[in-house]
């Protein structure tokens, strides 16, 4: 790890706890539990990484962490999802359908068109990890805009960031795939800014306070 | 590659819709949703119905007197301002075809309307949609699907309509004592009542639809959307 990266690490880690400060402060852990998780899960793959490098900044260490992040994104779309349709029997019905096809075929294209997972091709099977996460949220994302579903800002917020995110994600994968091993460094700091990036927008949205829905007056009570 | 494109799509598919997303109009529309005064809405929307036809065959009553007695350029000038009704009473549908498109998702069920029928209409573009939206009404199984259709049927019969009534309206400036564009021009306008006709139907079906939730259900929903959204 260069010094550099050192330093990135330490700024997102610091970015990290503000968040959690954040979150704890506005009430937001039980809005969408497998996000807490997620970034709990982020800030000890960080902290391993970076005061125990020779033991847990290994490549072996990387794609067991990587897997459990990518399982937690999945779970913090299918959480966001239930969170906003479960009161809306008709829309939930078919949240579940689009989700369970877009599982069903990221899982299968997963299995059949791409190789083992390790460290050494990551580019071959990151990248449809990515991109089934991405879709998993753009689903989610469609369909509250298309039934009119109200979700607050904390949860559009998370879905926000992660998006361009994981964008930049693939985008360096791409790029690390073609230009091979020797941008290795290069590409694993412009991941580790964008990430930085996308912890302070979310500390920013965390501390944001939503503004509180006003009671209903039923028309028909009065007259 | 495939994967960035993939993702690149998405991003912007996602980024689009939420950028949009405007959680104050989404409450306020569930709000009008479990709250809506339909009565109420229903007669306002039938007053102005009634008011827009009165006046747009005023207007071309006059048109045509103006034309019997031979003072073309009056004649012109009161088709055009009935040309005028009927643009701003189409603008006015049109916004609210978009709005019952809107508020058609968010309820659970709704009353079925009867399948398009072409035989109120007069124009051939408008019968032929009808026609069409009767077909497709048939293959279609969920009553949500086929009011979205009639929606879509409303929607392009406005456009046809109004797109006629320029056009008849433009005739009759080249030859006002022709009787033709006049009688082309009363031709939309009936087109047109007989859309208000269908358009009243569906915005009473989606009402009913509307006042279909109990009121406690009402507060219980309301209490879970907004408990949802803090």
């Amino acid at each position: 790890m260069s010094e550099l990266q050192w330093v990135v690490a330490q700024l997102v880690k610091v970015g990290l706890l503000a968040l959690i400060v954040a979150m704890a402060m506005r009430g937001r852990f039980g809005v969408c539990w497998s996000f807490t998780l997620y970034v709990a899960a982020i800030l000890v793959g960080n902290s391993l990484a970076t005061l125990w490098p020779h033991r847990f900044y290994t490549p072996a260490f990387w794609v067991l962490k990587q897997g459990v992040y990518d399982l937690l994104k999945i779970a913090v779309g299918i959480e966001l999802a239930w969170r906003a349709f479960s009161a809306f029997p008709g829309a939930w019905r078919i949240a579940r359908v689009v989700i369970l096809l877009l599982l069903t075929s990221s899982t299968v294209a997963l299995a059949w068109l791409t190789p083992r997972s390790m460290y050494r091709n990551l580019w071959d099977w990151q990248p449809g990890v990515v991109t089934a996460a991405v879709w998993l949220l753009t689903a989610v994302a469609l369909l509250v805009v298309l039934y009119q579903i109200p979700i607050g800002d904390w949860q559009r917020a998370i879905v926000l960031g992660f998006a361009p995110y994981l964008l930049v994600s693939v985008t360096l994968l791409n790029i690390w795939q073609r230009r091979g091993w020797q941008v290795r460094e290069e590409i694993g700091l412009l991941d580790s800014f964008a990430y930085l990036a996308l912890v302070l927008f979310w500390v920013r949205a965390a501390w944001r306070q939503d503004e509180p829905p006003h009671e209903m007056v039923p028309v028909r009570s009065v007259a | 590659m495939l994967e960035l494109v993939l993702s690149t799509v998405g991003c912007a598919a996602l980024c689009y819709s939420l950028g949009r997303y405007n959680r104050s109009l989404a409450l306020q529309r569930w709000e009008f949703v479990l709250n809506a005064p339909e009565q109420r809405a229903l007669d306002a929307l039938r007053r102005r119905i009634e008011l827009d036809s009165a006046l747009a065959h005023q207007a071309l009553d006059a048109a045509a007197r103006a034309r019997d007695e031979k003072r073309a350029p009056d004649a012109i000038t009161v088709l055009k301002v009935a040309l005028s009704v009927l643009e701003d009473a189409g603008a006015d549908r049109l916004t609210r075809l978009r709005a019952m498109g809107v508020y058609s998702r968010m309820v659970q069920a709704i009353r079925p309307l009867p399948p398009p029928s072409p035989a109120p209409f007069r124009g051939t573009r408008l019968k032929l949609s009808a026609r069409i939206a009767r077909l497709v009404h048939g293959l279609m199984v969920g009553t949500q699907e086929r009011f979205r259709l009639w929606l879509t049927m409303m929607r392009l019969g406005v456009g046809i309509v109004l797109h006629g009534g320029r056009r008849a309206a433009d005739a009759a400036s080249q030859q006002p004592e022709h009787p033709k564009a006049y009688a082309e021009f009363a031709d939309e306008l009936s087109d047109f009542e007989a859309l208000d006709a269908s358009h009243l139907a569906a915005f009473e079906a989606l009402a009913a639809s509307l006042a279909a939730v109990d009121r406690g259900g009402r507060q219980q929903l309301w209490e879970r959307i907004a408990g949802n959204t803090r």
